[in-house]
């Protein structure tokens, strides 16, 4: 990653968190003081403890002010972190809502599996810098300075141990930061080779075993998985020694902290106090003080690699944010069915398909009118069916339903009277039923019946409250593609768009499906059919013919 | 609870060594810890009451301040050693345990296989076991350390600082820490549990969401859809929200139950102090190992917070590694395929799959199985191919009856082509190959002349032409192809194919399938077919009704 790049994801990250910037800041704030309390804890014991090297009275109201001061310190951090969470879980939240509100209106996208592992999980690792980072950092700013202002108070000496041993944490933790974001990112790329690999194998195990591949197909997978164990421990050695290194500057200044202390209140030394010697209270509390210096900075270089994984996902939120996909037209809502006849008038249509602009033929279907879109591949069949659906925005053009513009107004009511059968049939991940109604009321058997799929429905596991795989595994091509009819029929079109009904099937299939479609044209319905196959085509009212893009 | 604590034992089977290295390292740096700041306290106190005697002179700091230092690295370099150690240890344990998770996988019955969706399956696979790291790292490994502490450091005290201190100390560290942590895990274990159900959810209707848009926007169900979608997140938020709550209180609970302990330790130490029983510096000793203490109960917290997440992740492993074992048994020579009045029923189902079947099956010999949707074609396939099972009569494969094949033995010497072949990215050599890894170039192209796709895949690029996810790149007819060609590879002695001629041409259809017996002229071949030309093609056509 350069340099760059680098600033220009931590400006995403910075926008990101922005709107809990307040949140954040009175959780700093708490946190901070939480801080502050503990010299003064470390006060109390200090004084009670040098008492009782004399013959005075136990200083019984130290001992109180020392667990009241605790519990007020477990209260602040406990606060304050309850702030920070909530901050951190409303960004990754407000995150994924826009990448759901946005996904959901958009005609097309990025495949499902990356952006899935984006919403669902990558983008948690924001929670960490968000709740951790600012905190951490206000602790810096406060603690250390005024740990260091107290030391040089009592005790130059001490002052000066903290003062060269404390600056040696960030420099240590900057040379160690970089090494962990480059293994860091190496990690991410063996989860996603990891996840690319798994999620084919796992589509196809039944093929493998029966391939006899199983064995070879598991051995290749756990060389992956071996791999991936690597990179992770790669990720976490650099983590773990980064942390040791910054145990051992905070162990070394403490020890040498105790060290002198020790001596100065033998008497042994007698320099770098004011007081000479050092007074016990004074000697008991810098050691008390001592590694709470060295804490704010070790907290803030773990948040630090908090930081390095949030600083990824904002790379990767800001890929998916600059994405440009033209939206699909209406909500996708239930809605009542547009008035009058579902007659459709496409003129002057232009639409862009990868690099070309390309300029569909004008037409009009009056309701109850067959019509077929020939053409080769690339063609613009499908694309003109997504128009009419609208699910797709023309670049110039516009298409007429029922006597009214097609637009984000009356898309819904449009789409209500349609029937669609995708090319690839995808299931959703819930009963077969569900599959078929899409929430409409009313009984499947005869739409199955009228599909001739009843029986084959039937012989499944757990018949209509099965769950398919999502490309319909468990049924054969034509079966899935005559349930995506059966799923049409229910919802009782008055125009149906069909999508190479016909592909990839056998003729006597081919027959069935086809004698399905027409009739359901028998009853009335509308037909649009994008297909290669001359004989269905043949059958229609109408044909159009797409030219072949050059 | 159960399935948790089967999910450690086969990480601790697997990785005993390196874990008890681990735990042993983990009670040194909580010793260490404690060692560290109670002698650091006792050295400063006894320095200041040595200075102040006038005896500072005699008074031994070299074997005190020496230990210091020791303890101060030895403590930073076993925590290093001890991290490294249990979380390498853990992540082998992991990998093993996925690998194991895949091969039970590819054992599945056949219903649970051809259904099995893949994000879900993935998810098992990634998610669930990095769900349960906390189980050896931040629950088990630590609870032994820490009380193993307690144990060392309750007899230290004990001689040195008197019963009251240590005993308080022990019991207040040790019960308290109990009763706040079995309160958190208590309380946690539903949210943990909820916000672990709504993430699945999340993901799994997000995916619908994404790949069906189309479909669901015709038939208004988008915006259905993605008010399932956000719903799903926003039960999880609540419910990370509840499970934070828990944990942040018994962080809250543990830390007063430190501050608690050490200022009782500090006031016992005092009040002996005052009474002459117990020097200044010991008094001080025992509060500041109270400190160093809570270091064993605090970072517990967490884990017992997510014990519900991690209870739901262990029962799906353990149940995906419940497949039954592969079948096992001999290898013989196939020689012909009999059914003896086979029918199968599935548990449940109102009529069965398939009314009782007997044939017989020579090599050399093609049997078409025909007849309407749903008479069981397919189901004669998949038991014939061991993938499901006879509910009453035998099927004889040579003259042993197919439950006395060994799996591997059965793949060698039968073959099945379901109906929908799936291809993977990669190359078309790769996809051969994964059928036969042995196989060259020219025998490679011999099963692609065989069901005429020679010549398609030249004008793709040859066999370093690359598919796409699924084999995009080929037409389903094509695929289809490639499928039978990746069978024919295996050179089985009976392969069975179900509908191989869906999708093609007539025509193509007649040269692959004389091609397929061109290519395997001893094979057995059992086809279920209802197209006129492959029931032209076979020698016997049988019809189930």
């Amino acid at each position: 990653m350069t340099q760059q790049d680098d600033l220009g994801s931590a400006k995403v990250l910075a926008e990101l968190v922005a709107p809990e910037r307040r949140a954040l800041r009175r959780a700093a704030v708490l946190s901070g003081l939480a801080a502050l309390i503990w010299p003064l804890q470390a006060a109390l014991v200090a004084g009670a403890l040098a008492e009782l090297l004399t013959d005075a009275a136990p200083l019984w109201s130290h001992v109180a002010g020392f667990a009241l001061l605790g519990v007020l310190r477990a209260v602040l951090n406990h606060w304050a972190e309850g702030i920070a969470f909530t901050a951190g879980l409303r960004v990754t939240s407000q995150c994924r809502a826009a990448i759901v509100v946005h996904e959901a209106t958009r005609s097309d996208g990025p495949a499902a599996g990356p952006i899935a592992a984006l919403a669902a999980e990558k983008l948690d690792a924001l929670m960490p810098y968000v709740s951790r980072y600012a905190p951490a950092k206000a602790r810096v700013m406060v603690v250390p300075g005024l740990i260091l202002a107290l030391a040089f108070w009592h005790s130059w000496a001490v002052g000066v141990i903290f003062l060269i041993t404390g600056p040696l944490i960030p420099v240590f933790m900057a040379l160690i930061g970089w090494a962990a974001q480059a293994a860091s990112q190496r990690q991410m790329a063996e989860i996603a080779s990891l996840n690319d690999l798994l999620v084919e194998r796992l589509q196809a195990l039944l093929d493998i075993r029966l391939l006899g591949a199983g064995a070879a197909v598991v051995n290749s997978f756990a060389e992956a998985a071996d791999r991936l164990r690597a990179q992770t421990m790669a990720v976490l050695r650099v983590a773990f020694l980064s942390s040791a290194v910054l145990e051992l500057f905070a162990a070394i200044g403490v020890a040498m902290v105790a060290v002198y202390v020790g001596f100065s209140l033998l008497g042994l030394l007698g320099f770098g106090s004011y007081a000479t010697p050092l007074t016990p209270a004074a000697g008991i509390f810098l050691l008390m003080l001592a590694p709470e210096f060295y804490q704010p900075l070790r907290d803030l270089s773990a948040a630090w690699h908090d930081r390095a994984a949030a600083l990824a996902v904002a790379v990767e939120w800001d890929e998916w944010h600059l994405r440009v996909d033209p939206p699909l037209l209406g909500q996708g809502a239930v809605a009542a069915r547009l008035a009058g006849p579902a007659d459709i008038v496409a003129t002057g249509l232009k639409v862009r398909l990868g690099p070309h602009l390309l300029t569909l033929p004008d037409f009009s279907l009056a309701a109850g009118e067959t019509l077929a879109l020939l053409g080769p591949s690339g063609a613009g069949k499908t694309t003109l069916l997504r128009l009419l659906a609208g699910m797709l925005q023309p670049e110039a053009g516009q298409i007429q339903v029922a006597g009214q513009p097609l637009n984000d107004q009356t898309a819904d009511g449009w789409r209500a009277h349609l029937g669609w059968m995708p090319q690839q049939p995808h299931f959703l991940n819930a009963s077969l039923r569900h599959n078929l109604s899409l929430g409409r009321p009313g009984d499947l058997t005869p739409v199955l019946r009228a599909v001739t799929m009843q029986d084959v429905v039937a012989g499944l596991p757990q018949g209509l409250t099965t769950r398919l795989g999502e490309g319909g595994g468990g049924l054969s091509g034509g079966e899935a593609r005559r349930l995506t009819l059966a799923r049409a029929l229910h919802a009782r079109p008055d125009v149906l768009l069909a999508d190479e009904p016909t592909a990839d099937l056998d003729a006597a299939t081919a027959e069935a499906v086809t004698a399905g479609l027409l009739t359901l044209a028998a009853s009335g319905c509308s037909l649009i059919i994008a297909t290669h196959d001359e004989a269905l085509a043949a059958r229609m009212h109408r044909v159009i013919r797409l030219e072949a893009l050059v | 609870m159960s399935a948790l604590w089967q999910v450690f034992q086969l990480i601790w089977r697997d990785q005993r060594t390196p874990l008890l290295r681990g735990a042993v390292l983990g009670v040194v740096v909580l010793l260490a810890g404690v060692a560290l700041l109670g002698l650091s306290g006792w050295f400063i106190t006894a320095a200041a009451a040595a200075g102040m005697a006038g005896v500072g002179v005699s008074f031994d700091v070299f074997r005190p301040s020496a230990s210091v230092r020791f303890l101060a690295l030895g403590r930073t370099v076993a925590r290093y050693g001890e991290r490294v150690l249990t979380h390498d240890a853990t992540l082998r344990a992991f990998a093993a345990l996925r690998v194991r998770l895949l091969q039970s996988c590819t054992r599945a019955p056949y219903d649970r296989l051809s259904r099995l969706r893949g994000p879900q399956m993935l998810n098992r696979l990634i998610a669930d076991i990095d769900a349960l790291d906390g189980l050896p790292l931040r629950l088990i490994l630590p609870l032994i350390a820490g009380i193993t502490t307690h144990l060392l450091t309750f007899a230290v005290l004990w001689a040195l600082a008197g019963l009251t201190i240590a005993a308080t100390l022990a019991l207040g560290f040790v019960g308290g820490g109990a009763v706040v942590l079995i309160w958190a895990g208590r309380v946690g274990f539903a949210p943990s549990r909820r916000a672990e159900l709504a993430a699945q959810a999340f993901r799994s209707r997000f995916i619908d969401l994404v790949q069906a848009r189309g479909d669901l926007a015709v038939y208004g169900q988008l915006a259905v859809q993605k008010s399932a979608v956000l719903a799903a997140d926003s039960r999880r938020q609540s419910a990370r929200l509840a499970q934070d709550r828990v944990e942040r209180r018994a962080g809250l609970a543990l830390s007063c139950l430190g501050t608690g302990l050490a200022t009782v330790a500090l006031a016992l130490g005092m009040a002996l102090a005052q009474r002459g029983q117990l020097s200044p510096a010991l008094a001080a000793m025992g509060f500041f190992a109270a400190l160093a203490l809570l270091e064993t109960v605090s970072p517990l917290r967490r884990a017992v917070a997510e014990l519900g997440r991690m209870t739901l992740a262990a029962r799906r492993v353990v149940q995906g590694l419940s497949a039954p074992a592969l079948q096992s048994g001999r290898s013989h020579a196939a020689t012909a395929l009999r059914f003896d009045a086979v029918s199968h029923r599935r548990p449940g189902a109102a009529r069965p799959s398939l009314h009782p079947l007997s044939f017989t099956l020579h090599p050399g010999e093609t049997l078409a199985l025909a007849g309407p949707s749903g008479a069981g074609k397919s189901t004669a396939l998949l038991l014939a191919a061991g993938l499901l099972h006879p509910s009453s009569g035998t099927i004889w494969l040579g003259d042993h009856p197919l439950s006395g094949w060994s799996e591997v033995a059965l793949r060698a010497q039968l073959t099945l082509i379901p109906q929908r072949a799936a291809l993977m990215a990669g190359s078309i050599r790769q996809a051969l190959t994964l059928a036969a890894p042995e196989a060259d170039d020219a025998s490679l192209w011999a099963a692609l002349q065989a069901v005429a796709l020679d010549q398609v895949i030249c004008t793709k690029g040859g066999l370093d032409a690359q598919l796409g996810p699924r084999g995009a790149g080929l037409s389903g007819g094509e695929a289809r192809r490639l499928s039978i060609a990746r069978a024919l590879l295996r050179a089985p002695a009976i392969l069975l194919l179900d509908e191989p001629t869906e999708g093609l041409d007539t025509a193509i259809a007649r040269d692959v399938l004389h091609g397929i017996r061109r290519y395997l002229p001893q094979a057995a071949i059992l086809t279920a077919s209802h197209r006129p030309v492959e029931l032209d093609w076979a020698d016997i056509v049988r019809m189930i009704p």
